[in-house]
């Protein structure tokens, strides 16, 4: 299982690295923002592996935070767009 | 390695590879629009899957709900992330790609503000304080007055209408809407391995809806947003406008839309209680 969970992280690692690429360079603010949102959600994952390996399942509610903030922040950002770009 | 351990990390890989696409398809594809297919659709199940997974490794029954509840809070927000950021990354992104817009000039309106008008339910509003006192899991007069509060500001806040589901229609809608994901996933994940982006036909199509009741075009404006190839950009009274990743005819983008609506309107009753 150890294994799974370190290749998993690895994994999920990268993934946010590819995406970081993207929310840097955008060109959009929506680009990024739809980068930062899949950064977030890769890291929720890879504290939910980390709850698998067994150790503290203090994680979980760091995964469900983690993936509200990401709900948050994209749903604002996508309302701050709309208002700066209809006016 | 037990046997939910087993399972598990292979839920939880199939997650990862999951995810994994959808960090792909968002470096890799030409457009805002087109990125938040692959963030939308194969992020969420990817997470989704992995909670279950680890859920399911650590192998009690109390921590395989907690994945299943994560997994449920991915399904039920992403749709609605993905439709209010459809209409912002169509305008902040660079639309001269779309071989089709028929949302072209209709974007720039006054964005529409919700008709609905506040229905007071007692049933929910003791529902709310009632949840919040169990939260808590104290019921003294403080947690009481907090949850009178706090549902006074939900029942502000949400201004919501009254909503009929008809229980017979649940099970079928999520059973289907779940293949929807599936299906959805794997078109991602095909756009995403095929190597060459001038296969990407995008295309923006006004969809009109035939369901008669709000609360039904509003489930099928956000579940669009799940079904293989589409993403619902915006919605203006009873046209839905769709992004497709492969255009071919307004007729294919509109029957996808049509098994939504027949799935919503098995779901909830044709007239809504509206005012």
């Amino acid at each position: 299982m150890n294994a799974v969970v370190t290749i998993s992280q690895i994994a999920l690692g990268l993934g946010a690295l590819v995406a970081l690429v993207r929310a840097i360079k955008g060109p959009s603010l929506a680009d990024r923002i739809i980068a930062v949102d899949l950064i977030l959600l890769l890291t929720a994952g890879g504290f939910a592996m980390e709850a698998a390996r067994g150790g503290t399942q203090l994680l979980w509610p760091l995964v469900t935070v983690v993936a509200l903030v990401a709900f948050t922040g994209t749903v604002f950002v996508a309302r701050f767009i709309e208002w700066r770009d209809t006016r | 390695m037990t046997w939910f351990e087993f399972v598990g990390s292979g839920v939880a890989l199939m997650g990862v590879v999951l995810s994994l696409l959808a960090a792909w398809g968002v470096i890799d594809f030409p457009s805002p629009l087109s990125r938040m297919h692959a963030a939308t659709k194969s992020a969420s199940l990817g997470v989704a899957s992995i909670a279950v997974g680890a859920g399911l490794a650590a192998g009690s029954p109390a921590l395989i709900g907690v994945g299943s509840m994560v997994a449920v809070f991915m399904f039920v927000t992403a749709p609605i992330s993905g439709h209010l950021l459809g209409r912002a990354a169509y305008l902040a992104g660079d639309v001269s790609k779309l071989i089709r817009d028929d949302y072209a000039g209709v974007s720039m309106t006054e964005p529409h503000r919700s008709d609905a008008s506040n229905v007071f339910s007692p049933t929910r509003f003791a529902a709310l304080v009632v949840v919040w006192v169990v939260l808590w899991r104290d019921p003294g007069f403080g947690n009481w007055v907090g949850g009178v509060l706090v549902a006074s500001l939900v029942e502000t806040a949400v201004r919501s209408r009254r909503l009929r589901v008809r229980p017979a229609g649940v099970i079928p809608f999520l059973v289907a809407y779940f293949g929807l994901i599936l299906r959805s996933n794997l078109r991602v994940a095909w756009e995403v391995l095929t190597p060459s982006n001038e296969a990407i036909r995008e295309a923006v199509v006004a969809v009109p809806l035939e369901s008669s009741s709000r609360s039904a075009t509003l489930l099928v404006a956000n579940a669009v947003s799940f079904t293989p190839g589409t993403l619902s950009v915006d919605l203006v009274g009873h046209t839905l406008y769709v992004h497709v990743l492969q255009f071919e005819s307004h007729e294919a983008v509109t029957a996808e839309v049509r098994k939504v609506e027949l799935l919503a309107s098995r779901l909830l009753p044709a007239i809504d209680h509206a005012p």
